[in-house]
């Protein structure tokens, strides 16, 4: 991998990251004013647990009131790296980019992520680590938490962003009520 | 009395399944439009693609072929795991059905996934002879779709299959139009000196090759679901919807390089068998394969189904619309491609130490550089873009490319996306070198035609890795019927599973098969004419469980070359 990729892989990732921060009209949270933002324990209504497979999630659709607060179990049973990541179609479609990128750098292989590679450090202090804090990646038998506080109503998917698995249909619907 | 046989082998054999469908086809004299044609051919139930077969996995299917021809027929189920009596290959799986006869042929299904079918006698199938068959799985479908449409391609021919055969042999290039390509590279070649100084290692009158090698049946009409361009298949959808498209090439000679302007696709399933999905912009569809793609288009709007043939003398066209009769525009061709030197890398009477790839061949010691000065370095060595594939030789001019400039799908992207096999090392290896000669259009492997061939004896339950050596300036789509053919990709575990493997020019490719399916089996090209002319082996797998040992072993061969 020469120099002069890692820069242009720098500049491309570190562009939707921006792009996406520029539209929160200065808000601290990158994603908050679309999906909703990260939740304290203290305000959690509710657990969900979400297993993912190869690759669909079960369950493939969710019921939610507007600005619920939610503890979703994140659990890969799998054999392959999948995501759970909660937005809207248009920031899943941003963020399958940064998941191509992963890819193509040997972050994401398959079963397996490479957290060496993850951390590398891409220039303008970018790295591909995977931490925006509405999403998870995990590699099969991994579980994790997220505890997510939606916004009012939206256009709102949980999604993977593996490239081509959201294609195939690894996406679940939020439905407001 | 050979039905009644079958018939009680299985009643002995299955427990009582309570899941069994039963199927009837007729073999059908058909008349073939192709809006550009009108031709007789052979079809199913009347017509030409027969039609769709939906099974269920785990059924227990009775498919009741009755053969309405004044001549022999039978059907192979094309990617099916199965009892070698089934199998529908006349001299080797069975003797064939007379005609008037009504054959009961009895499997249960133990897959799923898209594959298709199609008669194994004479050249009943590039004359119209195939269908589709739908495998819907026990469980959920690893990937969701609204819903789903067959896109089977054929390239029909205004002359009858046994006067292109006739013709072939006579004039193996009469069906060529191209004229060019090769020559003209090489006049090219020989004003810059170039040819003079390698002429030697070349020997250039060894070399066996014709013009224009890409494609060596020209002339034909692409068509998708029995529609010819004009005619438009369409299939129709809401905005929004994902659509599950299974593509099956079920050609007699043309590869498909396949896109859909405006639309992404996402290959989910590759002869069946689900890969790691797989965004792409085009891909390339080798005869006898099938691949499975998700697309999504979000406007109202038509779309073209464009498949263009990989020489570029022809192509297929449909339509994904939200309405009947909406149109897209339709891409002109491309320029065809250009054979190169590495694509003559395997060649036989070249020096394969030193030319075994173009890359080697530029740095022999004893060429004289100064003399290729003016030479296209770029149309020679390198395909358009540079692009590179490792299916393909290096520098390859076969090598693909997206029209878009975006993703063309290669073999190397296709990963298992459960594997079936546990991983394991191979028994023994079997070279299998693909060999023809296309002045005399004689096609063979390892220099052996099938009538003067012993067959390839295997043993049930090793693992073995064939090594295919294309010797060729063809694309040989191999298809070893009955058990899996485990494509090396390099995934190990999570290497591809198909039915037909594509061996480009001057490349070698390895697959691996778990030899788990007693009796005996076809292994060939699947390009009409190849096989026709010899590109054919029986398989033999010895030993396995007593009752299903062949017994068809010492049956004479004749029949096995009516393919």
């Amino acid at each position: 991998m020469s120099l002069a990729k890692f820069a242009v892989a720098a500049v491309a990732i570190s562009m939707p990251l921006a792009a996406l921060g520029a539209g929160t009209h200065g808000g601290g949270h990158g994603h908050s004013a679309k999906s909703g933002e990260p939740g304290k324990a203290s305000d959690v209504s509710r657990s969900i647990t979400v297993e993912m497979y190869d690759n669909y999630y079960e369950p493939e659709a969710i019921e939610v009131k507007p600005g619920e607060t939610v503890r979703f179990l994140v659990q890969n049973k799998g054999q392959l790296v999948h995501e759970f990541n909660i937005g809207t179609p248009d920031m899943h479609e941003a963020h399958q980019k940064e998941m191509m990128m992963m890819v193509e750098h040997g972050a994401i292989q398959g079963g397996k992520l490479n957290h060496d590679m993850m951390e590398m450090d891409m220039g303008h202090g970018k790295s591909m680590k995977h931490d925006d804090p509405n999403s998870v990646l995990l590699e099969p038998g991994e579980s994790q938490e997220i505890i997510w506080t939606f916004s009012e109503k939206g256009n709102i998917e949980f999604a993977c962003n593996v490239p081509g698995h959201y294609q195939a249909g690894m996406y679940g619907e939020v439905n407001f009520n | 009395m050979m039905r009644t046989l079958v018939a009680g082998a299985l009643s002995l054999l299955l427990p009582a399944i309570g899941l069994a469908g039963e199927y009837n086809l007729t073999v059908d004299r058909v008349t073939i439009d192709t809006g550009e044609f009108v031709k007789e051919g052979v079809g199913y139930n009347g017509t030409s693609p027969g039609p769709t077969l939906r099974f269920k996995e785990g059924e227990e299917v009775s498919i009741n072929v009755t053969n309405n021809l004044d001549e022999m027929t039978s059907i192979h189920w094309h990617g099916l795991i199965l009892p070698f009596e089934q199998d529908g290959v006349p001299g080797i799986s069975f003797p064939g059905i007379k005609p008037g006869e009504t054959f009961t042929y009895r499997f249960p299904i133990t897959q799923s996934g898209t594959y298709w079918f199609h008669s194994h006698s004479g050249f009943q199938e590039p004359e119209g002879a195939s269908g589709s068959i739908i495998i819907e799985p026990e469980g959920r479908e690893p990937f969701r779709y609204d819903r789903e449409y067959v896109v089977q391609l054929t390239d029909k021919h205004p002359h009858a299959s046994e006067r292109v055969m006739r013709n072939l042999k006579i004039t193996p290039d009469y069906y060529n139009r191209k004229q060019q390509t090769v020559g003209e590279f090489f006049s090219d070649v020989s004003e810059n000196g170039f040819l003079s100084t390698v002429k030697e290692r070349l020997a250039w009158g060894d070399m066996r090759m014709m013009q224009a090698d890409v494609e060596d049946l020209q002339g034909f009409t692409g068509m998708i679901n029995g529609k010819g361009p004009e005619q438009n298949w369409t299939g129709l959808f809401e905005p929004g919807e994902r659509i599950r498209l299974r593509f099956i090439n079920s050609s007699a000679m043309t590869y498909f390089d396949i896109r859909i302007p405006g639309l992404k696709m996402t290959v989910v399933q590759a002869d069946g068998n689900n890969v790691q999905p797989v965004n792409v912009d085009e891909f390339r569809i080798g005869v006898a394969e099938t691949y499975d793609v998700i697309v999504r288009p979000k406007d109202e709007q038509a779309y073209t189904i464009f498949a263009e043939s990989m020489g570029r003398s022809g192509y297929a066209r449909a339509t994904l619309a939200p309405e009947e009769g909406m149109e897209a525009p339709v891409p002109g061709l491309r320029e065809p491609a250009r054979l190169t030197m590495a694509d003559m890398g395997g060649m036989p009477g070249m020096d394969h130490g030193d030319m075994g790839s173009a890359n080697k061949m530029a740095e022999m010691p004893d060429m004289d550089h100064s003399n290729m000065e003016g030479m296209d370095h770029s149309a020679m060595m390198m395909p358009e873009g540079g692009a590179s594939d490792p299916f393909y030789a290096k520098g390859s001019g076969l090598v693909p490319t997206a029209a878009n400039g975006g993703k063309f799908l290669s073999y190397a992207d296709l990963k298992a996306q459960k594997p079936l096999y546990e991983e394991r090392e191979p028994a023994r290896e079997i070279e299998l070198r693909l060999t023809g000669n296309m002045e005399r259009y004689t096609w063979s492997i390892n220099g052996v035609k099938y009538e003067d061939a012993e067959p390839i004896r295997l043993k049930y339950g090793e693992r073995v890795r064939f090594k295919f050596v294309n010797e060729t300036m063809m694309t040989h789509p191999m298809h070893l019927h009955g058990m899996w053919s485990i494509l090396d990709v390099g995934a190990g575990q999570w290497n591809p599973i198909k039915h037909t493997v594509s061996v480009q020019p001057g490349t070698t490719v390895y697959m691996e098969t778990e030899v788990d399916a007693p009796g005996q089996w076809a292994f060939h090209c699947h390009l009409t004419y190849h096989m026709a002319a010899g590109m054919f082996r029986k398989v033999i797998v010895e030993g396995g469980p007593e009752s299903t040992q062949a017994a068809f072993s010492e049956q004479p061969s004749e029949i096995g070359g009516d393919v």
